[in-house]
């Protein structure tokens, strides 16, 4: 196998979805011994890209070379033994074993079973003291910080010697000080023969750590260049949004309304003293990329986890459990629809009244028929695409399914509904049409939380938005004026607010 | 590199070599419970037993718990359990369970009291009800990891099948396998597990030694052990790195059949008879030991050493409580000692997540 | 636009929902099995057998009815038979005369029936209650702890009856309940009122809010949550009332033979079990029906009636139900696949 200088060639990768072409035609180079990032918006394709590079996918079509021979993994597993490691958010360490037995899981040498104490054993070890000295091989994995955790990964596929080690997002979960130390291990891999692919929406991270960059944008690969060829953080961030039009925003009319939540120094394991307001009527969107603590702000003010602070939800102080929340008027489509939002072995019917049982019951009886016509009534309403009220929800596209969770919320008549995601993994027809829904529901005098990781969304229909970075509210931009879009693409990447653009 | 605005306050945002540093005070404290307390249980379960008859009867004479008469025969009907309980630990360790080990001994036991009575010596017997054990532990694996039916239902289908067998081998009328005026059971049968060999122990109790010996280097030396844990830790990442899930436990439900049906044979040694309710209730004996010795039910982590104290645990609390209480207080007793092991197992197993 | 919402509205017809399907399958099944049985043992088709296939497994079916609903929601509960015991060996005891013999077995705390079985029913709650503590609030495996409240339940029964029975100095009107039967038949009271709990039972699963919920629960305990409902308080109800119906029927059974016995009900909870799984349960969690749990009764009934009528020996049931639960299991899972697929 002969050393290219390209470590991986990717030609003219297409991965289509039934409604959607994922990744389109997407060709670059990867170089040995680099550092690499990939970064886009949400829905810019890198995850599905990463998924075909990791064998999690299959393509549609195209090519891939690895060290110059063709490469097609039928799983994570294969792709990890044909030389692509990958650190994902949930770590892929055993809590139970000791650092050592982690590192050597999988390659021990054995006698009848038996394992032995070789060279290899300290030879994997020396590569994790190498990284961080600090982490003692006997120690419980248990007792390690997330952060060491994900630094015996990195010393596992470095033993395992791997070509490719992909690390998807791997700030998001540590500090400032270990991330000083994961950058200062992650250069050093390149003198290990280990080439990284690092996707991260922190733009600062791509200048301190990049060698190169690819930027992706609607599934297209938009450019590859040397990171010391870019001058400016805005420059990146142009090549990342391009010439997006957003749909045209209308402005509310009226009189500006009550606040009807107010939420106050809201603090917990990942928040930092969060404070705003949500007038009635007025959706709100609350923008930010992955790790910028969204989906916490949303479960906090829902209820399902704890948290420090106050949140005064008409007029009255909110008590921090579902149940409680639901009561008072507030409703969550959480973020993942199959795992938290539906019930999937369910069928529509099943699932649309859920959450106020007492609209189509008396006495603690079912009345079937006002259930079925709750459920048609809904049907119709948000145009769900099914004959029948009987369908498993598991049957329906993902747009119907969220249009069936986002019943659910609605049938428990709340005043405020938070929306977690609410697009994600939907195609663009039945985006506008969920878009139609929200704008709907606020002129008849709902409030609506968006927490969203996509701009094009946010921009388009929320009236208010709060900047998200790392668990704080970085700025609030009102929608319509002029929108300098790079300045939000810059504060919700790490960069300094009063100064406009941050230097690299 | 931009500073970030604003302060990062909460929780293990903050230095997490200095916060782990305190907790990693605690979490020594805590581990060193979490080995020792076994131990102490045990010894004070002996103490009480020892003390509370000491008005009617001399230390360690006659009648007393410690009494060399006593020790022998709480050891000796330690026998099964004491086979059967490490390879247990090592199945509940990856995760599964098998609630049908109590009627695999019962069957392996009438298997091999049938084999004696028509003729067969003991090593030939034996060899057979082995293998019938190894049979089980396939069936068992294949229910479980092949048709991937919920281990709970799975064993308790194969509970019935093999109570089920083993009660219809015993022929209509007899309550077991046993001697009879037409033909007798031979004499050495109790050679096996009751016959003085040393210090008044038999051969099955020395047995059951090299068997925990050799069940505590696999579970801590060989790859078995270690996959086990993994499979049980983090079955996703085991994976990941190559570990065959299916076999791995399949291979354990196997050695977890194997062992009781040497349980089995050294039951019907000690009773010198088949009886297909003998292992009645041992599967719940090996869960109790199992929790006491601090096995999270989840898998993961375990330890044969301690699942054996916990063992001697349920023996002595089940031979002492006889001494002191009227047989009809057994099952009481054997509940809340039951639940108490859960309390004591829920206590200490709950890990500290992100230490 | 209004034509258009009509044939909306005929569209959107109704079908036939899974469990029912399962349900179906099931009796399907049964009637095979019967046919088979009336076919190959000797004396299977009389009036009298068919009575008794339905009537003679009373007892399971009530306290399957709380299991099955346990099951749904992912929990077992595996401590009926011992309240079974609890409960009857205590309704005894406590309307046992006071002080009315030498031997301490006959000796009771002499209230009136009413209150004994009040608050025998209480005790058996308890054990409900203990469960619940367990399981809802510690979140232990319902496996484990539903066993060690069996043990607790049955040996508090052992402790109470010495290891015996009670069945002395017992006013008369102990016996009537259990006795009791329709006027020309033999079918008792036992019976009636174990078609009625399944009606309530059944009429709770399809047509109740809290009977909804047990489904969500069981479908999925994280979007039932977000959903507001309350799960812990839902679990504790449920294994109280498993515990009150294991409770009627230990005092019915008591009442039937006069006697509070310490091992009545062994392994009755496994044959809840067995019943709830031929049903179609699916202990994943969200699927089942106690009309199907109900058929499963009756399929058990049939084999081991034909097991009986076959000159089997009643060992053979051990087996019986063990094969049968295997093949209903896979035989479920393949029909059910197949509609799916």
């Amino acid at each position: 196998m002969k050393l290219t200088d390209n470590v991986l060639e990717i030609r003219d990768l297409v991965k289509d979805f039934p409604s959607v072409r994922a990744v389109n035609n997407v060709s670059f180079d990867i170089k040995r011994n680099t550092i690499h990032c990939l970064v886009g918006e949400n829905g810019a394709g890198k995850s599905t890209l990463i998924k075909l590079l990791t064998g999690a996918m299959a393509r549609s079509s195209g090519k891939i070379l690895l060290n110059g021979e063709e490469y097609s993994p039928h799983s994570p597993r294969d792709a990890k033994q044909k030389g692509i490691s990958t650190l994902f958010q949930e770590l892929n360490v055993v809590d139970q074993l000791t650092v050592e037995e982690n590192l050597t899981l999988g390659m021990e040498d054995t006698t009848l079973g038996f394992l032995r104490k070789t060279d290899k054993i300290n030879r994997i070890v020396s590569v994790m003291n190498s990284l961080e000295p600090s982490i003692h091989p006997r120690q419980r994995v248990s007792t390690l910080s997330v952060a060491k955790k994900q630094i015996v990964e990195i010393a596992k596929a470095v033993a395992t010697e791997s070509d490719i080690i992909i690390m998807d997002e791997p700030t998001a979960a540590i500090s400032e000080s270990e991330i000083a130390r994961l950058f200062t291990i992650v250069k050093g891999l390149r003198e290990k023969n280990v080439t990284v692919i690092y996707i991260s929406h922190r733009l600062d991270e791509i200048f301190e750590l990049g060698d190169y960059v690819t930027v992706m944008r609607d599934g297209r690969h938009i450019d590859t260049k040397p990171v010391s060829v870019i001058k400016e953080r805005s420059e990146l961030i142009r090549l990342m949004i391009g010439k997006t039009v957003f749909e045209q925003y209308t402005p509310k009319e009226g009189a500006c309304k009550d606040a009807i939540l107010q939420v106050r120094n809201l603090t917990n394991h990942k928040l930092n003293d969060i404070s705003f307001d949500v007038h009635e009527g007025e959706i709100v969107g609350f923008y930010g990329l992955v790790g910028a603590g969204k989906t916490e702000l949303a479960r906090a003010i829902y209820g399902a986890d704890e948290y420090e602070g106050e949140i005064v939800f008409k007029g009255r102080k909110l008590h921090a459990s579902p149940d409680k929340v639901i009561g008072a008027g507030i409703a969550l489509v959480p973020e993942e629809r199959r795992s938290q939002g539906l019930f999937t072995v369910l069928t529509i019917r099943g699932n649309v009244p859920v959450m106020n049982m007492k609209k189509i019951s008396r006495n603690g009886f079912i009345n079937a028929a006002q259930e079925r016509r709750a459920t048609i009534e809904y049907i119709d309403k948000l145009r769900i695409a099914t004959n029948s009220t009987e369908k498993e929800a598991s049957k329906l596209s993902g747009g119907n399914q969220q249009k069936v969770v986002l019943s659910k919320c609605l049938f428990a008549d709340a005043d405020l509904l938070m929306l977690d995601e609410p697009t994600r993994g939907i195609d663009v027809g039945a985006k506008s049409e969920i878009y139609g829904i929200i704008r709907r529901l606020s002129a008849e005098g709902r409030s609506i939380m968006i927490f969203s990781s996509e701009l094009p969304e946010v921009m388009n229909i929320c009236d208010t938005i709060y900047l998200l970075f790392d668990g704080s509210v970085k700025d609030m931009i009102r929608n319509g004026c002029d929108i300098d879009m790079e300045k939000i693409i810059h504060v919700v990447t790490g960069g300094n607010v009063t100064s406009g653009d941050g230097g690299a | 590199m931009n500073a970030k605005s604003g302060n990062v306050t909460s929780g293990d945002r903050g230095n997490p070599e200095m916060l782990r540093g305190q907790r990693d005070r605690s979490d020594a404290m805590r581990a060193n419970i979490k080995s020792l307390y076994i131990y102490v249980v045990l010894i004070l379960i002996v103490v009480v037993f020892s003390v509370v008859k000491l008005g009617q009867v001399e230390m360690f004479g006659r009648g007393h718990f410690l009494s060399p008469d006593s020790v022998i025969n709480l050891l000796r009907s330690a026998v099964p359990i004491l086979t059967l309980s490490g390879a247990f630990t090592l199945l509940m360790i990856s995760g599964y369970i098998d609630l049908s080990v109590g009627s695999a001994m019962s069957l392996s036991a009438v298997a091999f009291a049938w084999l004696i009575l028509n003729g067969l010596g003991f090593l030939p017997a034996l060899l057979l009800t082995l293998v019938l054990g190894v049979a089980m532990g396939y069936l068992n694996g294949l229910l479980v990891m092949k048709l991937r039916i919920t281990p709970v239902i799975a064993t308790l289908v194969t509970l019935n099948l093999f109570k089920g067998i083993a009660l219809l081998i015993v022929p209509d009328g007899l309550s077991a396998i046993k001697g009879s005026a037409a033909k007798a059971m031979p004499a050495w049968i109790n050679d096996y597990a009751r016959m003085d060999v040393l210090l008044g122990l038999p051969w099955a109790f020395f047995v059951a030694l090299a068997v925990i010996a050799v069940l505590v280097v696999v579970q801590k030396k060989t790859i078995l052990g270690k996959y086990a844990a993994a499979i049980g830790g983090n079955r996703t990442a085991a994976e990941l790195s190559g570990i065959n899930a299916v076999k791995m436990v399949w291979v354990l439900y196997i050695v977890v059949g194997f062992f009781a049906a040497l349980a089995g044979v050294a039951r019907a040694s000690y009773m010198s008879l088949g009886d297909p309710l003998s292992g009645d209730g041992m599967e719940l004996d090996n869960i109790i030991a199992v929790l006491l010795g601090g096995t999270a039910f989840s898998g993961g982590e375990g330890s044969v050493l301690k699942t054996i104290v916990g063992a001697l645990i349920i023996m002595c609390v089940t031979t002492g409580l006889m001494t002191v209480i009227p047989a009809f207080w057994q099952i009481v007793a054997k509940g809340s000692v039951l639940l108490f092991a859960v309390v004591l197992n829920h206590m200490l197993v709950r890990e500290k997540v992100n230490a | 636009m209004s034509v258009e919402k009509k044939q909306v509205r005929q569209a959107l017809g109704r079908r036939l929902s899974n469990e029912s399907f399962n349900t179906l399958f099931m009796i399907g099944v049964l009637l095979a099995l019967f046919g088979i049985a009336c076919a190959a043992v000797p004396n299977f088709y009389l009036p009298q057998n068919m009575l008794n296939l339905i009537t003679n497994n009373w007892f399971i079916i009530i306290i399957g009815i709380g299991v099955t609903f346990l099951l749904i929601t992912g929990n077992f509960d595996l401590s009926v038979g011992g309240v079974i015991a609890l409960a009857g060996v205590l309704s005894v005891y406590f309307c046992q005369g006071a002080n009315v013999s030498q031997n301490a077995l006959a000796n009771g705390l002499g209230l009136p029936y009413g209150v004994a079985v009040a608050l025998a029913l209480l005790c058996a709650m308890g054990i409900g209650a203990i469960n619940a503590f367990f399981i809802a609030r510690l979140k232990v495996p319902s496996i484990i702890i539903t066993l060690g409240t069996m043990m607790l339940a049955r040996g508090i029964a052992q402790v109470v009856t010495r290891g015996a029975q009670r069945n002395t100095s017992l006013p008369d009107v102990f016996g009537v309940l259990g006795n009791l039967s329709i006027r020309g038949t033999s079918i008792k009271i036992s019976v009636l009122i174990m078609i009625f709990l399944v009606i309530v039972a059944f009429i709770f699963e399809k047509m109740t809010v809290s009977g909804r919920r047990t489904y969500l629960i069981g479908a999925n305990p994280v979007a039932a949550r977000l959903s507001g409902i309350k799960v812990g308080r839902h679990l504790t109800s449920l294994y109280l009332i498993s515990a009150l119906l294991a409770g009627i029927t230990g005092i019915l059974m008591a009442s039937e033979f006069k006697a509070g016995v310490s091992n009545r009900a062994m392994g009755y909870e496994f044959d809840a079990l067995v019943v709830s799984l031929l049903g179609g349960v699916s202990i994943a969690g969200g699927f089942g029906s106690v009309l199907g749990m109900f058929v499963g009764a009756v399929i058990l009934s049939v084999m081991t009636t034909s097991a009986t009528g076959l000159l089997l020996s009643p060992d053979w049931q051990f087996t019986l139900k063990g094969i049968v639960t295997f093949v209903a299991i896979l035989a479920q899972r393949f029909a059910l696949d197949r509609r799916k697929g």
